[in-house]
């Protein structure tokens, strides 16, 4: 069923940018704001993340200052941290209070800086980043988030026989499609011989193995399915997804499983009335390649133990049949942390729409988002919908 | 709390790994928590975990946050009896790979005095 609808879209380019927050964010709410044809007094309530601009830039209590920035100030402001899962936190906040009718029309977004346009350079921004580690069981040991989904991928190679050319080929698929998006922060052309070539970052995963950090801002106009139809073409939010795992990893049932993954994708698809295999493609959570497989298996587009096989066959590129990532994933598009909810939900959106151009997935109705945050102990799953 | 943060780390400085084992799942927890993880109760009893085990996953890891300057350090998931833990493999010790068995060796406390178990190659 329907829950909330999707009507307007906007993000900035993902990648470098020497530019206060307030003003990147206001970039994509001012896209998603004239993208569905309001302006900042139709809104209720604005739902914004941000994970770690404390740290990074020493910079909190954002949410009043971007509001007023996008001359939206008085507005009811709930600024979410869910590690790399905050603004699908916050998506699936401001669905289920339009859902619920608390509101009518709600802006939600996120926005993050990961550069060194921040001032951190890499090993600051790595500590940083390992905060959504435990800090009394992990961090000292020196572990990192390389290093954590290295350890999830490696038990999965273990388990499964996924090899290191299956990642490879994450990454190569991923970069092909990141030539094709405009806002992405890499593109190119590669091969699983120049991945395998590259520096070792924490094994298997290799430089280019991992997404980057990057800047960025995304933001979408949400509205009750009601209001929906008074819209240019909305897209409706058929089921959002929201589960917990256990922290530390050590302590988790099953490493490789993603078990909040599975519990959220079940949920969503319950909502929506659907099966995995009537979803005509996915945004997943790769920041790294091996992510990529343990997501496409916990979403149920690919067979357990086979989300390397799938990637290496082809089967999740652009013109497979089950894609996954048409964006270019965080992986070529980029990962600004509390932006990349909200990123996902753009491309789900302009995918149903049938505006991406190149990048068009082929009778893309039924997207699913999956956004993970932290040791895979949070994931949100989304499935949108075109509207009939 | 059958077992504080203060409690493990004084012990782990110690040599000894402390757990907590449910008493409702067959779940024993690898470190302190205030109610099973699995099953939500909070009856756990305090369990001094095997010093010898399994590596369950393991990596090395060549890109160190800020404040660990030595690249090249291998952390693993080890199996001690029925319990899980996150440690480091000793950089005198040979690398070790999923399956390997591994043995308690030492601390370590590079992070602000934060102390993390040490494992060696068996």
């Amino acid at each position: 069923m329907t829950r909330a609808a999707v009507v307007g879209a906007g993000m900035t380019k993902f990648g470098v940018h020497d530019t206060p927050l307030q003003e990147l964010f206001g970039e994509a709410a001012f896209g998603a704001l004239d993208d569905a044809g309001v302006t900042t007094d139709d809104l209720d309530a604005l739902y914004f993340g941000n994970a770690m601009s404390g740290q990074a830039e020493n910079e909190t209590h954002l949410g009043p200052r971007v509001a007023s920035h996008i001359g939206a100030a008085g507005l009811e402001v709930q600024r979410f941290e869910d590690a790399c899962a905050t603004s699908a936190n916050a998506f699936k906040n401001a669905v289920r209070a339009v859902d619920a009718g608390v509101h009518d029309v709600v802006l939600v977004g996120g926005v993050e800086r990961c550069t060194p346009e921040t001032g951190k350079d890499t090993p600051a921004m790595t500590r940083i980043f390992a905060s959504a580690s435990h800090r009394q069981y992990e961090q000292p040991t020196g572990l990192t988030f390389p290093s954590v989904f290295a350890l999830l991928t490696k038990r999965h190679m273990h388990e499964h026989g996924t090899t290191e050319e299956d990642l490879a080929a994450v990454a190569v698929k991923n970069h092909a499609n990141g030539r094709l998006n405009p806002r992405a922060h890499f593109g190119k052309e590669t091969s699983v011989e120049e991945v395998l070539d590259g520096p070792v970052v924490a094994d298997p995963f290799r430089l280019m193995d991992c997404c980057p950090f990057s800047d960025g801002a995304s933001a979408v106009v949400v509205v009750s399915d009601d209001l929906a139809d008074s819209f240019d073409a909305p897209v409706d939010v058929t089921g959002v997804g929201h589960a917990t795992d256990v922290v530390p990893i050590a302590d988790k049932a099953d490493l490789p499983a993603t078990q909040a993954a599975r519990d959220a994708a079940t949920e969503a698809y319950a909502q929506a009335g659907i099966e995995a295999d009537d979803a005509d493609f996915a945004e997943v959570h790769d920041c790294f390649t091996g992510a990529e497989i343990l997501a496409s298996e916990a979403i149920g587009f690919a067979p357990e133990g086979e989300g390397g096989t799938y990637a290496a066959e082809g089967r999740t590129a652009l013109d497979g049949d089950r894609p996954i990532n048409p964006s270019g994933g965080l992986k070529a598009k980029g990962h600004p942390i509390g932006a990349t909810g909200t990123a996902q939900i753009v491309e789900l959106t302009e995918q149903i729409r049938g505006t991406v151009g190149e990048r068009q997935v082929s009778d893309a109705n039924v997207g699913v988002a999956h956004n993970l945050g932290g040791d895979s102990a949070t994931t949100v799953v989304s499935v949108l919908e075109g509207r009939a | 709390m059958n077992l504080t943060y203060d409690e493990w780390a004084a012990a782990v400085r110690e040599g000894e790994l402390l757990g907590l084992s449910c008493d409702a799942c067959d779940h024993t927890n690898g470190v302190p928590t205030g109610a099973c993880p699995h099953c939500g109760n909070r009856d756990l009893t305090r369990v001094s975990l095997p010093t010898d085990g399994v590596v369950h996953s393991e990596t090395t890891i060549q890109v160190p946050p800020e404040g660990f300057e030595e690249r090249g350090y291998q952390v693993a998931v080890i199996e001690l009896g029925d319990a899980k833990v996150m440690g480091r493999i000793d950089g005198d010790s040979e690398r070790v790979a999923i399956g390997d068995e591994v043995v308690l060796s030492g601390v370590i406390t590079e992070d602000d005095d934060h102390p993390a178990p040490l494992f060696a190659s068996a």
